[in-house]
C-alpha cells in the first residue's frame, strides 16, 4: 500500500477542528499586541509609536490608541517594551465595522526610570 | 442600492446593516467566494490559497472558490485599492449578483499601509461598501475562516469585545 | 414531352446567343440590363429542361447535317439532366447577381459575351451527341473560360491562374481526345449512343486505357488531385461570377464527362476501375479540405473546398462502379443517384459561396480573412444568406449538404455486403477519409463563416462595410434552392431515381423512398431518415425553449449589468482570434503533409513584450508543383533542348533536310 496512505492512517485526520476548536499552536502566529496598561508611560508609549513601523500605534493625551487593522503583528513593540508589551496571541480578529478595531489603552504608569524600559 | 449609498457612515448605513445580516445569513453552508486582487503584494493571496489545502479545508463549510463573479456570493478583496484597478474592482463588483457580501482582507485593504495619494485610494471601503474587516499582514487562513465565519453569520465577531488592557480585563473596557 | 424538352434546350442555347450579342451593348446600364435578363431567360428554360427531362427519362436527338468528320448530333441524354438542371439554376442566379456587381465598361461588355457564350458551350458538352460536337464544345467551353478569367488581366497573379487553367485544360483535353479517338477507333462509329451500344465487344485492354485516359482527363478539368494544382489559381482571380460558373458548373463537367464514360459509354467495368476512381475521389477529398483550411484567401479558400466536394463525387461514382462490378446493382445506382445529387446540391452552394465571397470583396474591398470581421452587423441579409449556404456546405442538417453526405455514408457503409473482403475493406476506408473530410470541413466553414462576420471587424474596410446596392436576389435564389433541395430530397431523388433508371437500367424507387417520406439506401434492413420530418421537427424543436421561457420568466426586474469581461479596459479587435490562428490545431497536426516553411522575426533582440513587431510567416510547401509537375515540366524541356539542334537557323542544313527526305521518298515509292 503507499506510504502515505498508511502514515495517514496512523497519524489521523490531519484537518484543523475551527471552528469547533481552535488549535493550540494558533497562538504562537504572529498576533497584536496587548499592554499592561499600568507599566505604560508617556515615555514609552512615544518610543511605542516612533517605533511601529504601520502607524498602529498613537497616542492621544493619556491613551494609547492601537489600530488593529494597521497592526502586522511585527512585534517590534513587544520586543522593545517586553515587560509592557505581550503578544496577544489573538487571530479571530475579524470586525464588522472598522471602528471597532480601533482600541484605546488608557496610559496608567507612572514616570520612573527604570520600569518597563529595556 | 447605490453604492455611495451604502458606504459606511452615510444615513442608510444601520438600517442596511441589519438587513445584510440577515440576508448574510442565509448564505450559512454554501457560499461561493471570489478573489479580487486590486494591487496586493500576493501574500495575502497565498494565505487565500491555503484555505483550499486539506488542514484548512474551506470545501467542508460548503465554501467554494469561484473565478467568475457572476457565480460569486462572496468577494475577498485584498490590496489597497490601488486607483488602475478601479475598473477592474467596479467591474467585479458590478458584476456579482445581489445579494453580496465584500470582506476586506489584511492590512492593505484597511488603510493601513498606503495613505490616500494619485497612486491608490489607500483602503478599499473607499471604493466598495465593506462588510467585514480582516486585519492582518497577511491574516492566517485561521483568520481568514473566522472573517468568512463571521461574514456569513456562524461565528459572532469577537474583536469588538476584546480589550487590549490586561490590567483591567474584568472591567470590560474596550 | 420529348418535343418540350427539345424545345426548351433550343430556346436555352437561344437565348444565351442573343444575350451574348445584347451583351456587346453592356456599355450602358441599359444593355447590362437586357443581356443578364435575356441570360437569366435561358437559364429558367435551361431548368425546366432539365427537370422535364429527369421527370420523364428519356430525350430526343438532333442531327445537324454532315461535315467533314461526320457533322454534329445532340442527344440529350438523362444522365446529363441533372446537369442541365443546374446549369440552369446558375445562370439565373448569377444574372440576377450581375447587374450590381459589374460596372457598365467595355471590359464588362467583353467579359458579358464571353460569358454567355460560355454558357451555350457548356449547354453544348453537355447535350453533344456524338465525339466531334463533344471536343468541339469541350474545346470551346474551356477557351471561353479562360478568356473570362483574363476579365481583370492587369491585376495580379491573373495571368498566371488563367495560364495555369488553360495549360491544364489543354493536357486534360489531349488525353479525352485520346480516349474517345481509343474507343470510335474500336466501335467504328462516332456517334456516343453507337459507341455505347458496341463498346462491350472492344478488347478489354483497349477500354481499361479509354477509361483512365478519360478519368485523367477529365479529372484535369474537375480538379482531382494530382491535377489540382490550376484551380486555387484561377478560381480567386475570376471576378466573383467568374468564379461562381466555374466552381459551380465547369468542374461539374469534368464530373460527368467521368460519369458518361463509367456508366454510359463503358458499362460493367472491372472493380478496379472502381476502385482507382474512388482512390482519386478519397485523396482529392481530404487533401482539399486540409490545404483549404489554412488558407487566408476567402476565394481560394472555396476554390480548395470545390477540390474537396468533387472528390466526394467522384468517391462516389467510383465506389458506384465498384458495387456495380460485384453485382450489388442496387446500392451502385444508388451511389450514382448520390454523385448526381451532390452535384446538384455542391453546384448550388458553392455558387452561392462564391457570390457571398463577391459581395463580402465588393463591399470591404478585400478578400483576406485577416482584415475581415463584424460583418453581420454592416452586411445584415447577405449574413443570412452566406450562414444557409455554409451550414448547407458543412453537411448540417437539415439542408442538403446533409443529405447527400448522409447517403454517401450510408452507401459506402454497406462495403461488407462485397464479396471481396479486401474491396469491402477498401471501401470502408474510403469512408473513413470521406467523413475525416466531415469533421474538418466543419472546422473550415465554422472558420470561414466566423471569421469574417462575426466578432469585430479587424480593419477599416471591414468596419466600413455597406449593404445597399449589394447583389441580394440572386444569391437569395440559391439559398432558397439549398433549403429546398435539403427538405424536398424525396422529391428530388425521386426524379434522380429516373435518371440512374435510364443510365443504369435499374429502377430503385422502392428501395429509396419509403412511406413517410423516408430515404433508406437501397436496402430496407439497413437505415433510413426523412429529411422532411427532420426538418419539421427542428422546427418544432424550437417552440419548445420558447413556451419554457415564457412560463418561467422571473417575475421580479433584473439587473442587467454588461457582460463580465474579465475586468479589461477596453476591447480591442487584435484580441480576437485571427484566421490564421483559428487553424493552428490543425496546422500543427498536419505538418508533415503542409511541411511547412516557418520564419520568425523580431524587430530587436529585447525581451518578449518590447521588441516591436514580430513577422511570422507560414509557407505552405506546394508538393504538387515541386515533386509532380516540375520533373515533368524540366523533363519536357530536357527533350525539347536535346531536340534543338534540329533547327539550328542554318538554311543550308534544312535544303540537307529537304534533299534527305525527297532521296527517301524516291527510295520507299521505287519500293
Amino acid at each position: 500500500m503507499a506510504f502515505w496512505f498508511y502514515r495517514g492512517l496512523r497519524r489521523g485526520i490531519a484537518t484543523t477542528r475551527y471552528p469547533r476548536s481552535v488549535d493550540r499552536w494558533a497562538r504562537d502566529l504572529p498576533s497584536p499586541p496587548v499592554f499592561h496598561s499600568t507599566r505604560l508611560t508617556i515615555g514609552l508609549v512615544d518610543r511605542l509609536v516612533a517605533a511601529c513601523p504601520a502607524k498602529a500605534l498613537s497616542r492621544e493625551q493619556h491613551e494609547l490608541v492601537a489600530d488593529l487593522g494597521r497592526c502586522t503583528g511585527c512585534g517590534r513593540c513587544a520586543d522593545l517594551a517586553y515587560g509592557a508589551v505581550r503578544p496577544s496571541g489573538e487571530f479571530q480578529l475579524a470586525a464588522t465595522d472598522r471602528a471597532a478595531l480601533i482600541k484605546r489603552v488608557p496610559i496608567r504608569g507612572q514616570e520612573e526610570a527604570g520600569i518597563g524600559d529595556r | 442600492m447605490a453604492i455611495d449609498e451604502r458606504r459606511p457612515g452615510s444615513e442608510l448605513d444601520h438600517l442596511s446593516t441589519e438587513l445584510r445580516r440577515r440576508v448574510a445569513k442565509s448564505f450559512g453552508r454554501s457560499l461561493h467566494i471570489r478573489t479580487v486582487d486590486t494591487g496586493s503584494c500576493a501574500v495575502c493571496e497565498s494565505e487565500i490559497r491555503l484555505l483550499t489545502a486539506p488542514h484548512y479545508d474551506l470545501h467542508r463549510l460548503g465554501f467554494f472558490f469561484t473565478p467568475a463573479p457572476r457565480h460569486a456570493d462572496l468577494l475577498l478583496v485584498t490590496g489597497p485599492a490601488v486607483r488602475a484597478a478601479d475598473n477592474l474592482l467596479l467591474k467585479a463588483f458590478d458584476a456579482t449578483p445581489d445579494p453580496k457580501v465584500v470582506i476586506a482582507v489584511g492590512a492593505c485593504a484597511l488603510g493601513g499601509v498606503y495613505t490616500e495619494d494619485e497612486l491608490v485610494h489607500g483602503s478599499i471601503d473607499r471604493v466598495l461598501p465593506v462588510d467585514v474587516f480582516v486585519p492582518g499582514c497577511p491574516p492566517s487562513p485561521l483568520a481568514l475562516l473566522q472573517g468568512l465565519l463571521v461574514a456569513v453569520g456562524r461565528l459572532e465577531e469577537r474583536v469588538s469585545a476584546l480589550s487590549l488592557d490586561l490590567d483591567f480585563r474584568a472591567a470590560g473596557e474596550a | 414531352m420529348t418535343h418540350a424538352i427539345a424545345g426548351l434546350a433550343i430556346a436555352a442555347a437561344g437565348s444565351w446567343l442573343a444575350a451574348a450579342a445584347a451583351g456587346v451593348g453592356a456599355t450602358r446600364r441599359a444593355g447590362l440590363a437586357t443581356c443578364t435578363v435575356i441570360s437569366g431567360l435561358g437559364g429558367a428554360a435551361a431548368t425546366t429542361c432539365g427537370v422535364l427531362l429527369a421527370v420523364h427519362g428519356a430525350g430526343p436527338t438532333l442531327r445537324l447535317g454532315a461535315g467533314p468528320v461526320g457533322g454534329a448530333t445532340f442527344h440529350i441524354a438523362p444522365l446529363a439532366a441533372p446537369f442541365i438542371a443546374l446549369l440552369g439554376l446558375v445562370a439565373v442566379a448569377i444574372a440576377l447577381y450581375c447587374p450590381r456587381y459589374h460596372d457598365p465598361a467595355p471590359g464588362t461588355a467583353a467579359y458579358l459575351l464571353v460569358y454567355n457564350l460560355a454558357l451555350l458551350a457548356s449547354l453544348a458538352v453537355l447535350i453533344a451527341g456524338n465525339v466531334v460536337a463533344f471536343l468541339v464544345a469541350w474545346e470551346t467551353m474551356a477557351l471561353l473560360c479562360y478568356l473570362m478569367i483574363l476579365r481583370h488581366h492587369r491585376r495580379t497573379g491573373v495571368a498566371e491562374g488563367a495560364f495555369l487553367f488553360i495549360a491544364l485544360s489543354e493536357v486534360g483535353f489531349v488525353m479525352i481526345v485520346l480516349a474517345f479517338a481509343i474507343l470510335a477507333t474500336h466501335t467504328g462509329s462516332l456517334d456516343l449512343v453507337t459507341i455505347a451500344a458496341r463498346a462491350r465487344h472492344v478488347h478489354a485492354g483497349w477500354r481499361a486505357a479509354a477509361y483512365v485516359l478519360a478519368l485523367c482527363g477529365f479529372g484535369f478539368k474537375a480538379g482531382l488531385v494530382p491535377f489540382h494544382i490550376w484551380l486555387p489559381a484561377a478560381h480567386p482571380v475570376a471576378p466573383a461570377d467568374g468564379s461562381a460558373f466555374l466552381s459551380g458548373l465547369v468542374i461539374k463537367l469534368g464530373v460527368y464527362g467521368i460519369a458518361l464514360f463509367g456508366f454510359t459509354l463503358l458499362p460493367g467495368g472491372p472493380a478496379w476501375w472502381g476502385l482507382v476512381t474512388m482512390g482519386f475521389g478519397a485523396i482529392s477529398a481530404v487533401l482539399g479540405i486540409l490545404y483549404a483550411l489554412i488558407e487566408r484567401d476567402l476565394k481560394r479558400f472555396l476554390a480548395y473546398s470545390s477540390i474537396e466536394n468533387i472528390g466526394i463525387i467522384v468517391t462516389a461514382l467510383g465506389a458506384g462502379m465498384t458495387f456495380t462490378a460485384y453485382g450489388q446493382h442496387a446500392i451502385g445506382a444508388f451511389l450514382l443517384i448520390v454523385a448526381l445529387y451532390h452535384t446538384v446540391n455542391h453546384g448550388t452552394y458553392k455558387t452561392l459561396l462564391f457570390l457571398e465571397a463577391g459581395v463580402i470583396e465588393h463591399a470591404s474591398g478585400t478578400r483576406d480573412l485577416d482584415r475581415l470581421g463584424g460583418l453581420i452587423r454592416r452586411l445584415p441579409r447577405t449574413a443570412v444568406i452566406c450562414l444557409i449556404g455554409t451550414v448547407a456546405i458543412a453537411a448540417l442538417p437539415p439542408l442538403n449538404g446533409f443529405v447527400s453526405e448522409w447517403m454517401l455514408f450510408q452507401g459506402l457503409f454497406q462495403g461488407f455486403r462485397i464479396s471481396s473482403h479486401l474491396v469491402g475493406i477498401l471501401i470502408v476506408i474510403a469512408g473513413a477519409l470521406i467523413a475525416l473530410t466531415g469533421g474538418l470541413a466543419i472546422n473550415a466553414f465554422a472558420r470561414a463563416y466566423g471569421i469574417p462576420f462575426l466578432g469585430m471587424a479587424r480593419s477599416g474596410q471591414a468596419a466600413n462595410a455597406r449593404e445597399a446596392q449589394q447583389p441580394l436576389a440572386g444569391p437569395a435564389l440559391l439559398a432558397g434552392a439549398c433549403v429546398f433541395l435539403g427538405i424536398g430530397a424525396p422529391l428530388v431523388l425521386t426524379a434522380l431515381d429516373r435518371v440512374a433508371r435510364a443510365t443504369a437500367g435499374i429502377d430503385i424507387r422502392s428501395e429509396l423512398i419509403v412511406p413517410k417520406l423516408t430515404v433508406i439506401p437501397a436496402h430496407t434492413d439497413f437505415s433510413g431518415f426523412s429529411p422532411t420530418y427532420l426538418a419539421a421537427c427542428l422546427l418544432a424543436m424550437t417552440v419548445v425553449p420558447i413556451l419554457i421561457f415564457l412560463a418561467g420568466r422571473p417575475r421580479a426586474r433584473s439587473r442587467r449589468p454588461p457582460v463580465w469581461d474579465g475586468g479589461i479596459l477596453d476591447f480591442r479587435a487584435r484580441m480576437q482570434y485571427t484566421a490564421t490562428t483559428h487553424a493552428n490545431p490543425v496546422r500543427v497536426t498536419f505538418e508533415p503533409l503542409y511541411r511547412p516553411s516557418v520564419h520568425v522575426e523580431r524587430a530587436s533582440d529585447d525581451p518578449a513584450g518590447r521588441s516591436g513587431p514580430v513577422h511570422y510567416r507560414f509557407q505552405v510547401t506546394p508538393i504538387f508543383e515541386r515533386y509532380l509537375y516540375r520533373p515533368v515540366i524540366r523533363l519536357v524541356q530536357t527533350l525539347a533542348n536535346l531536340a534543338r539542334p534540329i533547327q539550328s537557323g542554318d538554311v543550308n542544313l534544312y535544303l540537307f533536310y529537304v534533299f534527305v527526305v525527297v532521296v527517301i521518298a524516291y527510295a520507299v515509292y521505287a519500293l
